[in-house]
């Protein structure tokens, strides 16, 4: 079942060949709507083609190079065998959680540990709930991520096989965090795309995090979507660890809507990759929102990070954060590029977006482009980008109380990171991130 | 805003663009279209050299196959109709004459229209302290001061009699800031440019006075496709200050201009420009000036400074960025812009600001005023190059909205290569809060004084930058615009 | 003679279904200095935003005659015309106007309207140093554009010199003693102290007896829910300093009931 992709020709005719000759057998697809979704996805992904520099959306990362090996393109993913000790380091103990593990996209049940659920919660597979819970798959799927003026996101839909899913209703609270934990894993160079999507209900709140490495040293493309629903006065904090090592590369993008009153929080670390296309997109469509985008770098080596957020303000009466902060060391590349939009009659939106970069060396290079766009006169909308080095007042302040230059550095480097963790509301995780973060700071100025 | 603000302002006309007479004198234009017999034909009149009848032939090519090619430029926030490059005139002359050698042989229409703009060209009458370039469609009608310049060894003249009297300098220093290869609107520039202005201060001299050119479109059907030079030699200073109007017409009219500066080793170039163009009908956005113009200047020398100044208030459509290239070391680039948009007028327009030498500085402030159904988009680019150590740059971008229906953008590009470099971004948008308006109201302003004080001092940053004799008239410009800005 | 007449006002919130002010009496000679104190939301500051011509607010029932004229016909730039001058409990900032020039763009509105010449830039300048002089005002701050990076008690002084400026007829003190150091609230009431004339009377709105000390009123008025429930001499503030607003609120209650 699984298609090698042939690297003679056009990387876009590879992809809408092998959905050809996946033709009808593809997906759990008995559904129609999501069948003819999976054709217009194809044909949109054709129109589009894949993205090059040419496009403002992706003036500073190109993908086309890294899309075009001969990956191999499963359909139905076989799963390799994962040792419970090959995911071991990867498991955050402390960190007292729904766990589910996903090995290339598909829910591993024998290591995952659900634990018990809040009656009515359902954490399982995408494959799982559209069998099990058709309405609720039917209502939100496809809703969020738009793919008209996404060729990753077509694609992603055209192939959709399976991924996590999550629905939370109406007024429960899940106490302990949901943990989905990717992982790849195999020989082959893989290309994959998960597709998750997650349902909170009016007035519920949850928590979710995902983590995603690599047990494997091959070449992975994955192309990952994401959609969110948070109803009214619901709250969801959603994390994203991401550290799959240099050989992996992925456009993850995440969609969330919410309605009135919610609170909709994404906190997004990248310790290393390839190329990481992150896009976040969230919809307030709903008065009284708040939205909160928080993200963090930690750049090394030859690794491109690019992260993209549009925060689309369509009703009146909203608030939106966003704080994205790079640390970037040896040859890193980091993009920023974060756009609020409000529309006509969106009234009283207060929205804030700042980005602010650390680059250590020469070789690292930051490109940053925060863009407001404004149709509603009566809204205090603003944005920051700053890049420079450690403050070297602080670093003095520190070294004449006795700290060595190194340490004040590394202390300045950290303090420059808390402003983000700070954000992190469970403490097992927050500091999990800071010990990453403390350990791949601990060589740095040596 | 308040109903009786809104209602003021709605019941001010708002067609008080003062500059939208025409004035009747026999011209003769180029034939519509652009093809080598125009540019032929604009070289000759102008009575050029060989080179540089060659030199725009090179570009003439080089347009003609970008725009058959279809060419267009789709990545600004802009919506209007690409200008049909063959349907117009390239060229528009007073009968008999494409230059005139003294003020006697000016015509009175001419010179009459000047003085309505309140540009005497006689020296006697002239602002003192100011020497004005005036060009009046492809022609430099007057040059005053010129005696005066020349004492100090200030060349300030037209862009065709700088061709012909000092072509080595001309041919040196043209197209090496803004090659014609440089986009569509600098490429067809270079074919077609009719005049402008030529701008060269020795050595060691400050300009003893502020140079001055004065731009208007007058003929219909045609374009405005000047051309301005300035260098500035080590040592020198010299501040300039363009300004530009338009008659009311129903069709759109282009204005495709090129400036180049060129700031040797510790000079200073201060250029300041109030682009007053026609806007076009401010109910039915019909006609109005396409003012697409690339302006860049290259801080060749250490320790050089260009500094680049504007009061955007015309124009249906404005696209611009005034660069600075900071290749010297310790040069620095400044940018300070208010850009004010309404009825249906569209602006994107910024800078860009390239670190290449090392400490190299760059200011970047710029306020945006939108009303009615205007848009107006800031966009800006900081590029700090790999060996540009210990670069800084502050950029304050903010945004005015006067009314709900108004749009204003902000995109700035900022690209660090260099570990040193130190960059610095912050905008905002809001709106005349109410409570200000009651502050002012409280202390006995109405409601026309109150807004035009809080605009002003939004803008402050910016006017402050301007020479003060032209400062005056900003803030009188920005006045007249806002009556009757807010619906 | 009557510079200020307050009957049976009732005020609500502009489009919402709230009451603040439930029957304000009151009546202020010029030459006079009235206080009035009551408990946070008693509606003090809406009274003064209401003479003032705040657009938040609409005027249910009742009336204010200035000079025995209707006051709320007039637009807020006309009551200024007209000599009344409210110093903001929270002076805005206005980016990039000048002290200068905002000041002077008022005086000469507040002169044309009296029917006085405009001042020459040279008598406005002389005029403003000396008053700030008198304010104990940094003449530097006249200098940096209105209110913006003022420090608190700056905002407060500014205020009082911008009256003495524009030397109304009707002074209303929004709670400009509050959150002034010592020093700050000195310098304010001697402010006050020295504008103090015949022909100009003063509504000074606070919530503490302190400034009272340094500013003697004619007369002090409580008020409590919207309305005037008691009024007094000077010695009324040293009682409610001692009791609290607790036994007014208590009379008041036995006088309805």
């Amino acid at each position: 079942m699984s298609t090698a992709l042939d690297t003679d020709v056009r990387p876009e005719d590879r992809f809408i060949s092998a959905f050809e000759v996946n033709h009808g057998q593809a997906l759990n697809g008995t559904n129609a709507s999501i069948a003819q979704q999976r054709e217009d996805a194809i044909e949109r992904f054709s129109a589009l083609g894949i993205p090059t520099n040419s496009l403002e959306a992706w003036k500073y990362t190109d993908i086309s190079k890294i899309i075009d090996r001969p990956y191999a393109l499963p359909l139905a993913p076989e799963v390799p065998s994962v040792d419970p000790s090959d995911i071991a380091p990867f498991t955050i103990d402390d960190m007292d959680a729904h766990r589910v593990v996903l090995v290339n996209g598909r829910v591993d049940p024998s290591l995952s540990d659900l634990g018990d659920l809040p009656s009515g919660v359902v954490v399982s597979s995408l494959t799982q709930a559209g069998d099990a819970h058709p309405d609720i798959v039917e209502a939100h799927y496809g809703q969020y991520a738009d793919f008209e003026d996404e060729a990753l996101t077509a694609l992603n839909t055209a192939f959709v096989q399976d991924g996590a899913f999550v629905y939370v209703p109406s007024g429960t609270v899940v106490e302990k965090p949901i943990f989905f934990l990717h992982v790849t894993a195999g020989q082959e160079d893989l290309f994959l795309q998960p597709r998750h999507l997650f349902v909170v209900e009016d007035g519920a709140i949850a928590r979710i995090v995902e983590a995603q490495h690599s047990l494997t040293d091959a070449h992975t493309f994955t192309n990952t979507v994401t959609e969110t629903f948070v109803g009214e006065r619901a709250n969801l904090e959603h994390y994203l660890v991401q550290d799959e090592g240099p050989n992996a590369s992925q456009v993850h993008t995440r969609a969330g809507q919410q309605k009135d009153d919610s609170v909709y929080s994404t906190n997004t670390v990248t310790f290393s990759g390839e190329v990481v296309r992150n896009n976040a997109n969230i919809e307030a469509d709903g008065s009284f929102c708040e939205s909160n985008l928080y993200g963090l770098c930690i750049g090394k080596e030859d690794m491109h990070v690019d992260n993209h957020t549009q925060m689309n303000h369509v009703q009146p009466d909203c608030n939106s954060n966003e704080l994205y902060k790079h640390v970037l060391n040896d040859e890193s590349t980091a993009v920023f590029n974060g756009k609020v939009l409000v529309t006509r009659g969106s009234q009283r939106i207060d929205a804030y977006q700042q980005n602010d970069t650390i680059v250590l060396t020469h070789d690292a290079n930051i490109y940053t482009k925060p863009e407001l766009e404004i149709y509603a006169d009566d809204v205090v909308c603003s944005h920051g980008a700053t890049t420079g080095q450690v403050d070297e007042e602080g670093v003095f302040y520190l070294r004449s109380r006795g700290l060595s230059e190194r340490r004040a550095r590394i202390l300045m480097l950290q303090a420059f990171c808390d402003e983000v963790l700070s954000e992190y509301k469970i403490d097992a995780l927050r500091n999990h991130i800071t010990e990453k973060i403390r350990q791949r700071f601990a060589n740095y100025f040596s | 805003m308040s109903t009786s603000e809104t209602e003021y302002l709605k019941g001010k006309a708002s067609e008080d663009y003062k500059h939208g007479f025409y004035t009747d004198i026999e011209t003769e234009k180029a034939p519509k279209g652009l093809t080598e017999d125009v540019v032929r034909y604009i070289s000759h009149r102008k009575d050029e050299p060989e080179w540089l009848l060659n030199w725009r032939l090179k570009a003439f090519r080089h347009v003609r196959d970008r725009i058959d090619s279809g060419e267009t430029i789709d990545w600004a926030h802009l919506d209007y109709e690409a200008p049909k490059f063959d349907e117009i005139s390239y060229f528009s002359a007073p009968k008999d004459k494409a230059s005139y050698d003294s003020l006697d042989d000016v015509p009175d229409e001419i010179l009459e229209t000047f003085e309505r703009l309140g540009i005497p060209l006689e020296e006697q009458k002239a602002l003192t302290g100011v020497a004005v370039d005036a060009v009046m469609d492809s022609v430099s009608v007057a040059t005053t001061f010129k005696e005066k310049l020349k004492e100090k060894g200030v060349i300030f003249k037209s862009f065709g009699e700088a061709a012909r009297d000092h072509p080595e300098i001309v041919r040196e220093y043209m197209g090496t800031v803004v090659p014609y290869t440089d986009n569509l609107y600098a490429a067809l520039n270079s074919a077609v440019f009719s005049d402008g202005s030529f701008v060269y201060v020795p050595e060691g001299v400050t300009c003893p006075m502020e140079l001055s050119t004065y731009f208007r479109i007058n003929e219909a059907g045609t374009g405005q496709f000047e051309r301005t030079l300035i260098v500035a030699e080590p040592g020198a200073y010299v501040s300039y200050l363009e300004g530009c109007t338009a008659p009311m017409r129903k069709e759109n009219q282009l204005h495709a201009a090129v400036v180049e500066l060129i700031a040797h080793e510790d000079a200073e170039i201060k250029y300041s420009t109030i682009q007053n163009w026609y806007p076009g009908d401010p109910d039915t956005g019909e006609g109005g000036v396409y003012n697409l113009v690339t302006k860049r200047g290259l801080c060749k020398g250490d320790n050089s400074k260009i500094s680049w100044t504007q009061l955007e208030t015309g124009s249906a459509v404005t696209q611009k960025y005034p660069s600075v290239i900071l290749a010297g070391d310790d040069s620095v680039g400044e940018f300070y812009s208010v850009a004010f948009t309404k009825g249906h007028q569209q602006a994107d327009t910024g800078t860009k600001m390239q670190h290449i030498g090392k400490n190299t500085k760059s200011t970047i402030i710029s306020k945006g005023i939108s009303a009615d159904v205007a848009d107006n988009s800031y966009r800006g680019q900081v590029k700090v190059s790999k060996n540009a150590d210990n670069a800084r740059n502050f950029s304050q971008c903010d945004s005015m909205l006067l009314g709900p229906d108004c749009g204003a953008h902000t995109y700035p590009y900022i690209e660090s290569n260099n570990p040193t470099a130190q960059i610095e971004h912050e905008a905002t948008t809001s709106k005349v809060g109410d409570d200000q308006m009651f502050y002012c109201h409280q202390r006995g302003l109405g409601e026309e004084e109150a807004l035009k004080l809080i605009v002003n001092g939004f803008c402050q940053e910016v006017l402050q930058e301007l020479p003060m004799e032209f400062a005056v008239e900003a803030k009188e410009l920005l006045d007249i615009e806002l009556e009757g800005s807010v619906g | 003679m009557a510079l200020l007449e307050i009957e049976n006002l009732h005020v609500g919130v502009e489009g919402e279904d709230i009451h603040i002010l439930k029957g304000v009496d009151l009546t202020l000679d010029t030459g006079d200095l009235h206080a009035i104190m009551g408990p946070n939301g008693s509606g003090k500051s809406t009274l003064a935003s209401v003479i003032a011509g705040r657009e938040e607010y609409e005027v249910l029932d009742g009336e204010i005659r200035y000079d025995g004229d209707d006051l709320l016909e007039l637009e807020p730039e006309e009551r200024a015309e007209e000599g009344i001058f409210l110093a903001f409990q929270y002076p805005v900032e206005l980016p990039g106007v000048s002290m200068t020039n905002f000041l002077k763009e008022a005086v000469n509105a507040v002169r044309e309207a009296r029917g006085q010449d405009e001042l020459s830039s040279a008598e406005f300048l002389q005029q403003m140093r000396e008053r700030a002089d008198m304010m104990g005002l940094d003449a530097d701050l006249t200098k940096r554009s209105v209110n913006e990076g003022f420090s608190g008690g700056e905002k407060k002084r500014n205020e009082i010199f911008q009256l003495a400026m524009l030397e109304p007829r009707l002074a209303i003190l929004d709670e400009t003693d509050s959150g002034l150091d010592i020093d700050a609230l000195k310098n304010v009431a001697d402010g006050v102290n020295k504008l103090r004339d015949e022909d100009r009377g003063f509504l000074v709105i606070t919530h503490y007896e302190r400034i009272l000390q340094y500013i003697v009123p004619d007369r002090i008025h409580v008020m409590m829910d919207g309305k005037v429930v008691r009024s007094g001499d000077k010695d009324l503030a040293q009682q409610l300093e001692e009791h609290g607003y607790e036994w007014i609120r208590e009379e008041a209650a036995a006088a309805a009931a």
